[in-house]
């Protein structure tokens, strides 16, 4: 009986150091390797915990699925869609740099090769087309798919803006699109452009809640831009993209208040 | 001639049955549903409309489903009748060896087919559901598709007869698989490669299975309209070769080997 008791005493003390050990380990690693460790997982849900960081590689193969979608089906060297996505891009741009991989293959080919020229016109011919107006609307899920992924890939979310916004023109669908962008990205400066843009291009003339998104762009980017490190140029350009958009708006409501007065 | 297509005809029954008891199909079939339902739910962003990629997913499990049918029959062919030992009582008939095994390739495509025809049936009436239209490169897709299975079936058949079960679906669904995403693409690939290793890829690129070749999803689902006839007359002869030759080998084999 005797012995048993030292045993149970053994265990609990063996247990007390291995606890008292382990919280000191612990608040002494802490400020240490705080910084080079961060136990934080970005995001929420069950995405984020199971795959990490490579959401954000899962999340780019989605938005390249929808750029693919974007040609018809064909994996092609353009950016028309990654270009506009940017919220700070003005319109248009030409094809001529645009490659396909039917080009690379027909570069590559010396001698005929008949499993080349069958695999050739099984697939797509070699066109190359981009989908507009409504058809846009099949890149969504893959979009939704990117964002959902990892929620902070802003590129997916302005491009997803741009889809519906520029080619479906469907403002609604455009708004609901930023509004939840921001939801998950709370000032981001792109994000509030593409809202400012929305609503400036709404021909409702909401210009004072335009001004506000613009406004709110310009602080986001002076706020990201004062943390220091070496100025990101999308946020100097969306800066400048959103000062631009609000002397506009400016020059809009000084010339309604000066013909008011005549 | 009429003795054979006696014996073949009671060979590709006793397949079907064999095929149609497992509910391999079935199973495929709800697993298939369990991954398109809740898609096919989906509004992303609160916009409807979208069906590409439901078409897209949709012809994937077609294929992955089919692909899993043709290897799992072509492989269950001859060595459960080696294990079992019935095929002394089939040798035992007035039927040979070639002929057993054109009969018993014969009936495994069938089979094949019946289930590769039940999924696109089931494809058609999802896409007619959702509101879409019978696309007119889809006979095309599915002439392609079955010729692609009896490809299927002829490789597992030889693998069967050279390796054990668990070798020879892996190794044929590598080759399959392999073939279908990166067959294409083993020129470039070899571009960047020492001459051993090139060589190597181009030997594969020669005569590994193509069965990209009968992959017409993305004219399908993307709306690019039908190939050429000539283009599709190479494809079917292209496969009818192979599975020739396939057969051909596999019957050296069986030839060879002690039962």
């Amino acid at each position: 009986m005797e012995k048993l008791f030292a045993n149970v005493r053994a265990f609990f003390l063996l247990c007390l150091f291995l606890g008292l050990s382990h919280v000191a380990l612990l608040s002494s690693m802490g400020p240490r390797f705080g910084e080079a460790m961060p136990q934080v997982v970005k995001g929420d849900g069950a995405l984020a915990v199971a795959f990490g960081d490579a959401r954000e590689t899962i999340s780019q193969a989605f938005v390249h699925k929808a750029d693919s979608y974007f040609h018809g089906g064909i994996d092609m060297e353009c950016d028309h869609l990654a270009e506009h996505g940017n919220a700070a891009h003005d319109d248009d741009h030409d094809h001529e740099d645009c490659h396909d991989e039917h080009d690379r293959g027909e570069a590559m080919q010396g001698a005929f090769d008949p499993w080349h020229w069958i695999n050739s016109h099984v697939r797509a011919p070699d066109v190359h087309r981009h989908l507009g107006g409504g058809e846009t609307i099949e890149l969504m899920p893959w979009f939704w798919a990117s964002v959902k992924a990892d929620p902070h890939n802003i590129d997916a979310w302005s491009t997803t803006w741009y889809i519906a916004n520029n080619m479906m023109k469907d403002k609604d669908l455009a708004l609901r699109v930023v509004t939840e962008g921001l939801e998950k990205n709370p000032d981001d400066p792109e994000l509030l452009i593409c809202r400012g843009r929305t609503i400036y291009d709404n021909g409702r003339g909401e210009f004072a809640a335009a001004r506000e998104a613009f406004s709110a762009a310009v602080a986001a980017a002076g706020r990201m831009l004062q943390r220091g490190g070496s100025p990101d140029e999308r946020i100097l350009k969306a800066r400048d993209f959103a000062q631009a958009y609000l002397d506009d708006l400016e020059k809009k409501a000084s010339m309604e208040h000066g013909s008011g007065g005549r | 001639m009429k003795l054979f297509a006696r014996q073949v005809c009671a060979l590709v029954k006793l397949s079907f049955v064999e095929l149609w008891r497992r509910n391999d199909i079935f199973a495929l079939v709800l697993l298939g549903l369990a991954l398109m339902v809740p898609l096919s739910m989906a509004t992303p962003f609160g916009a409807e409309g979208a069906s590409r990629y439901l078409d897209e997913m949709a012809l994937l499990l077609v294929w992955g489903f089919s692909l899993f049918i043709a290897l799992g029959t072509g492989q269950r062919l001859f060595p459960p009748e080696f294990e079992s030992r019935t095929i002394y009582p089939l040798l035992a008939k007035p039927i040979s060896r070639g002929r057993l095994l054109v009969g018993k390739y014969i009936g495994a495509v069938a089979a094949s087919w019946s289930a590769l025809a039940f999924f696109y049936v089931l494809f058609v009436a999802s896409v007619l559901l959702r509101g879409g239209t019978f696309a007119a490169e889809l006979p095309q897709a599915i002439v392609l598709h079955f010729a692609f299975v009896a490809l299927a079936v002829s490789v597992s058949l030889l693998g069967s007869l050279l390796v054990s079960a668990s070798a020879n679906l892996t190794l044929s669904a590598l080759v399959l698989v392999g073939m279908f995403f990166f067959g294409r693409r083993l020129p470039e690939y070899a571009e960047g490669l020492n001459p051993a290793l090139a060589w190597v890829v181009k030997t594969v690129y020669a005569i590994a299975p193509h069965s990209e070749f009968f992959d017409m999803r993305q004219r399908l689902v993307h709306g690019w309209g039908a190939v050429d006839g000539g283009v599709l007359v190479a494809v079917l002869a292209y496969a009818m070769w192979y599975v020739f030759v396939v057969i051909l080998l596999a019957d050296v084999v069986l030839n060879r080997k002690r039962v």
